[in-house]
């Protein structure tokens, strides 16, 4: 089966800065993906690539196997949700949402059910004679998703759609999209920079940096067993060792870190640098089985968050941030001993 | 308590001095006598009447709405096209087109009225209302351009796409989008240029010989002295800019809040 959107080796430059490096990319029909990476990344570059209203400098992009690299967005079977929403201020509600069937030549009666059946969709029933400016930022949100599907496109494009909305209500409509999604069967490319909002959506994550894929991957994967430092810190918090490789056997490898010497499973090249990185939530105060020690810390912060405590320690020189439970009952000056689970440790190159 | 009664003080002062003249003259066109000056003895209707049945002044009023219409149409079409040229196709000289555009507003109304005056003369062309009315043109079109250019901004850009997006062509962009979308402005910038042109004298003057606008019919009845008809026909004037200026404060006061 061809891929729903494909980028093979696509660059892009503006006046000689190079916004997206050599890039494959291949997203599968049905598959809710999310551009992850920090402002500046290049994720509405590619997006734009995708939807025609930018061309890449090199390299093609193909949906569903045709060539599309040279088409305007008219010609694509791509519609956007904008970040601003972008609503028609002069026409209503059901006349915004029935644009491009109107475009596409449908008739009046037809593309009103259309535009009716869409707006309820998106839990706007009846809305469909209001004008744009009566409406709440959700609610415009909710349009402008309705007015995109409505042309039924195979790709939808969606820009940081909820980057404008309260948290509640951005959480709600993460869940709506993912409910859409799976309902319309549509391929869905959603950039934000939010990573929990990632996380939560998406069926595969690609993390992207100064145009480059550092990481893609299922959310788990990726938050788990990260590809690249990059993706480990932009990815949730982390906590990296920088450390060299002193002796490799089959399936582990010893590192020298701040912290002593550990023995880890991986593999790497003997006296090679290596990051380990450990996420907060995997440092445990008491040993878990196949674990090992760090060693003592001492508590340097301590901060309340309800379903745990978020604490600094102090480690060798090291600084670490880990999740204590509530229970544990720490106290700032404390020394307490870490520990760690072999499988939870990522080896990455430096 | 005291600074906010000066404060009321000092606002009526300065909106008596600018408005007590323009009230003498409305209230002197309904004098009774022959002369417009104190004692008032009317109202009386009668030089509203001499100014109606006047042909000289009947003519220009409708001469000088022919050329104020015409001319701000023209020059909100011009201004338009200009201004989504310049917002929305980027070329290399689009500063330099922008500064040619805005130039005129810093000539003055006597050079660009010798000017033209000059110009039509050597393409033996007479003068006439067609003559004023691009005069006018040239003088609103930096005007309209500014107003339009404003409103053509990057989140009216993305609107625009959305249209392309969903699959409409050029022309249905503009003509259903852009359009309808920038309808407060460009009502409001016809009117503006329609105000101006209306009550221009500088150019109108210079570019006419037999059918002239009201305020050259105006100045031309100035010279043989005061009366009470032509505090008529002045109001007549202000009459008719403060309703165009009433209408463009509603439009863009429509636009402001569309916007919001
Ligand atoms: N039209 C343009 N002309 C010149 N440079 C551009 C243009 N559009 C984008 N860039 C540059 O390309 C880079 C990537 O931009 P892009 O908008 O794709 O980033 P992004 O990941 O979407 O960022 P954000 O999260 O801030 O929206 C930026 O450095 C930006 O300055
Ligand atoms: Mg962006």
């Amino acid at each position: 089966m061809t891929d729903r959107v494909e980028f093979r080796s696509v660059t892009k430059e503006y006046d000689g800065n190079v916004v997206v490096a050599p890039l494959d990319l291949s997203i599968a029909a049905g598959e809710f993906v999310v551009l992850l990476g920090p402002s500046g990344s290049g994720k509405t570059t590619l997006l734009n690539m995708i939807g025609g209203f930018a061309s890449p400098s090199s390299g093609r992009v193909l949906i569903d196997g045709q060539d599309f690299t040279d088409l305007p967005p008219a010609r694509r079977p791509t519609a956007t949700v904008f970040q601003d929403y972008a609503l028609f201020p002069h026409m209503s509600l059901a006349a915004n949402v029935a644009f491009g069937l109107r475009m596409q030549g449908m008739a009046k009666p037809a593309r009103l059910a259309k535009a009716e059946a869409m707006l309820e969709l998106v839990g706007l029933k009846g809305f469909g004679k209001r004008g744009v400016h009566q409406l709440s930022g959700g609610q415009r949100q909710r349009v402008a998703l309705a007015r995109a599907m409505a042309v039924e496109p195979k790709v939808l494009l969606l820009d940081e759609p909820l980057g404008a909305l309260d948290l509640a209500l951005r959480r709600q409509m993460q869940e709506e999209l993912v409910r859409l999604q799976k309902r319309s069967g549509a391929t869905f490319v959603h950039v934000t920079h939010d990573q929990e909002e990632a996380m939560s959506i998406a069926d595969r994550i690609v993390v992207v940096n100064k145009g480059r894929i550092e990481d893609m991957g299922p959310p788990d994967r990726v938050y788990l067993k990260p590809a690249t430092l990059f993706a480990a810190t932009f990815m949730g918090e982390s906590n990296v060792l920088a450390g060299r490789v002193a002796a490799v056997s089959s399936g582990e490898i010893q590192v020298e870190t701040p912290l002593g010497a550990l023995v880890v499973p991986g593999s790497a090249l003997l006296a090679s640098d290596v990051h380990l990185v450990l996420r907060p939530e995997q440092l445990q105060l008491t040993p878990p089985a196949n674990g090992f020690a760090l060693g003592q810390a001492r508590v340097e912060e301590l901060s309340f968050q309800g379903t745990h405590c978020r604490c600094h320690c102090h480690m060798s020189g090291q600084d670490l941030v880990l999740r204590a439970p509530v229970s544990a009952g720490l106290k700032t000056g404390a020394t307490v001993t870490l520990h760690a689970a072999r499988d939870d440790v990522v080896v990455l190159k430096a | 308590m005291v600074g906010r009664f000066a404060s009321w003080a000092y606002l009526g002062i300065a909106l008596l001095f600018i408005f007590l003249p323009v009230l003498v003259l409305i209230q002197f066109s309904f004098q009774g006598g022959m002369a417009p000056v104190p004692p008032f003895d009317g109202p009386s209707l009668r030089w509203w009447a001499k100014v109606m049945a006047n042909r000289k002044i009947t003519d220009g009023l409708w001469n000088s709405l022919l050329v104020g219409l015409g001319s701000a149409f023209m020059a909100t079409v011009l201004g338009f096209l200009a201004a989504y040229a310049m917002a929305r196709k980027r070329r290399r000289l689009s500063g330099l087109y922008q500064f040619l555009l805005m130039a005129p507003i810093t000539v003055s109304y006597l050079i660009i009225g010798m000017g033209l005056q000059i110009f039509f003369n050597h393409l033996g062309i007479g003068k006439s209302l067609w003559v004023i009315g691009i005069g006018h043109v040239v003088i609103n079109l930096p005007l309209t351009f500014a107003i339009l250019y404003s409103q053509l901004g990057e989140h009216q850009a993305n609107i625009e796409r959305a249209a392309y997006d969903l699959g409409a062509s050029d022309a249905r962009v503009v003509l259903e989008i852009t359009v309808p979308m920038l309808w407060p402005s460009l009502l409001a910038a016809f009117f503006i240029a329609a105000t101006l042109s209306w009550d221009e004298f500088v150019i109108a003057f210079l570019l006419s010989r037999f059918d002239v606008t009201l305020p050259v019919v105006i100045w031309s009845m100035l010279r043989s002295g005061l009366s009470p008809e032509l505090n008529a026909a002045g109001t007549l004037v202000f009459g008719i800019s403060i309703l165009a200026v009433a209408l463009v404060e509603l439009l863009l006061w429509r636009a402001r809040r569309n916007r919001a």
